[in-house]
């Protein structure tokens, strides 16, 4: 007080600096916020539906949606809805994924056939593959083997543009350097080519882990008799909004599952590579 | 008087490139010979072919005209007989250090076992025993090169070719390199040919330097370089040492004196 009745500035000791750290920016409390964001849109939600702001008929209700849940995973359907739903992804994604990508760094050796399939590939990819469902439903019939060559159709293409664009930008002084050696055209293929394709093809795996699960669904929105796909679509037909959130929010879970287990297989095939996040510019 | 033996002879080297529809010569019947055990440094001005002429020694492009010899015969190139180091480490950033020192070896096919104790007995000498297993991100810039200098020697190559080596790295680094290099080139016997910029880095490590003109290169001059002194620093402080410096600046056509007052009559 004093000092102010003086009309002096109080003398402000050097403070020590202290880097300043939002109260919730630790793992625990960012999980904390998200948790929180969860609920908070769900409890709205059921208080919209209980004051009759939202329709039930039209959006479902998370009460009905859990007690669905419940009903469905007593009766084991929901299990093998998804057991199939993750099959047919999964195999999709891994036959695409490995034929895509053996096919793209196959382009590699002949610079000649790679200029001239080149084309086609872009004619291809352009093509919006879905757009290809129901021919592969008549190819294929309604069972697996449908869903399964439609997510193959979908993540093939992704890892051969990947894997050929890898391939062709490999560092090519570490290929100079084989050549110094006396490296022979293989061995420049699997020592240098291959291994620096890597990244970028795992890469692809999370964008085609979602084109399986894609290609797995559509094909059973078409034509099935189980799946996560095939139970929304049913559901939806009856307007029976809670099962078809039930499917929704289990296939939101599945995504969420694959892209982690992929975020393993990348640290244990590339531990040459730091994570990403460690080396981050603080801005 | 007869001269020492020849190991390699560059002839009548010519080399163009199509850039942009013009023709750009590179190199313009370019002779130069690399005796045994030779320490031979290339300078000139910058951009004048002195990586062109690596490449086409090493095999990896080809000359328009004009032949190699190596040892008396022929040769198309001598890939697979050189050990080419470049500025850039070039260490494959998947292999630990121990795969990367057996790269070569790999290439040639002996059999792991050998090339395993062989490489354990370069690192051990080169003071990288216990990074075997390490990463080359997880290196700092003198070990990464350091450890392309035991990829390069562990292959026992006919002649060394060093683009700039070292020319990435800080001055204590790069005259602690240099010493290592000196120092295992004498022990293996090496032939050395070295691309440097660095009139001072020529001067305090080669016996001999070739000076090249500029765009499209000859040679201008070769200078016999008499420094007995083995290390690069006490090699910096022979008293011979300013004299080919300032001798090989002149070649170079570099300005000796300070030449401001001119720029200000204008």
């Amino acid at each position: 007080m004093s000092v102010i009745a003086a009309g002096k500035a109080p003398q402000a000791a050097p403070r020590p600096v202290r880097r300043k750290r939002p109260l919730f920016n630790t793992a625990i409390g960012r999980a904390a916020l998200q948790a929180a964001a969860v609920v908070l849109l769900f409890a709205l939600w059921q208080t919209g539906v209980q004051l009759g702001w939202i329709s039930d008929f039209l959006f479902g209700a998370p009460s009905g949606i859990y007690a669905t849940f419940i009903r469905m995973m007593k009766s084991g359907e929901l299990v093998i809805d998804t057991s199939y739903t993750v099959f047919e992804a999964s195999l999709g994604f891994v036959i695409g994924t490995v034929a895509g990508s053996i096919a793209g760094l196959a382009l590699w050796y002949s610079i000649f056939v790679a200029r001239v399939v080149e084309p086609f590939i872009v004619a291809i990819n352009s093509v919006p593959k879905i757009a290809l469902a129901p021919i592969i439903i008549l190819w294929f019939g309604t069972g697996l083997v449908s869903k399964v060559a439609l997510a193959v159709s979908l993540t093939a293409i992704v890892a051969l543009i990947a894997a050929y664009q890898a391939a062709k930008d490999a560092d090519t002084d570490l290929q100079a350097l084989l050549i110094s050696m006396g490296a022979t055209k293989h061995q420049i293929f699997s020592k240098a080519v291959v291994p620096s394709t890597i990244p970028p093809i795992i890469a692809t795996f999370r964008i085609n882990i979602g084109f399986g699960l894609v290609g797995a669904v559509v094909g059973e929105f078409i034509s099935s008799q189980h799946g996560l796909g095939h139970l929304i679509y049913t559901a939806s037909s009856f307007y029976d909004l809670n099962t078809v959130w039930v499917g929704l929010f289990v296939l939101m879970l599945l995504g969420f599952v694959l892209y982690y287990v992929i975020d393993v297989i990348e640290r244990v095939l590339i531990p040459w590579k730091v994570s990403s996040a460690s080396h981050q510019v603080q801005v | 008087m007869a001269g020492p033996a020849i190991q390699l002879s560059v002839r009548n080297i010519h080399k163009a490139f199509a850039s942009k529809g013009a023709e750009v010569r590179v190199l313009d019947g370019l002779s130069f010979d690399i005796y045994e055990r030779d320490f031979v440094s290339i300078i000139g001005p910058s951009g004048c072919g002195k990586t062109t002429i690596f490449n086409i020694i090493a095999g990896l492009i080809e000359p328009d005209s004009g032949e190699l010899i190596y040892r008396g015969e022929a040769v198309a190139s001598l890939r697979g007989q050189v050990g080419y180091m470049m500025q850039k480490d070039l260490l494959f950033p998947w292999r630990t250090v121990l795969d990367n020192v057996l790269l070569g070896l790999e290439v040639r096919g002996v059999a792991r076992e050998a090339a395993v104790k062989q490489a354990h007995r370069h690192l051990q000498a080169f003071g990288l025993a216990g990074f075997e297993n390490a990463y080359p991100k997880t290196l700092s810039g003198g070990m990464r090169q350091r450890v392309a200098l035991i990829r390069t020697l562990i292959m026992d190559p006919g002649i060394l070719l060093l683009d700039e080596p070292f020319s990435a790295l800080d001055y204590q680094t790069r005259l602690y390199l240099e010493g290592v290099l000196k120092q295992s080139v004498e022990n293996f016997h090496k032939t050395v040919v070295l691309v440097t910029h660095d009139i001072d880095e020529a001067v305090a490590l080669s016996k001999r330097v070739v000076v090249l003109t500029g765009r499209p290169a000859r040679v201008k001059t070769v200078h016999d370089i008499d420094i007995a002194e083995s290390s690069p620093v006490t090699a910096r402080s022979d008293r011979r040492f300013a004299g080919y410096f300032r001798k090989l600046c002149g070649e170079l056509d570099i300005q000796t004196e300070a030449q401001a007052t001119p720029a200000l009559e204008i």
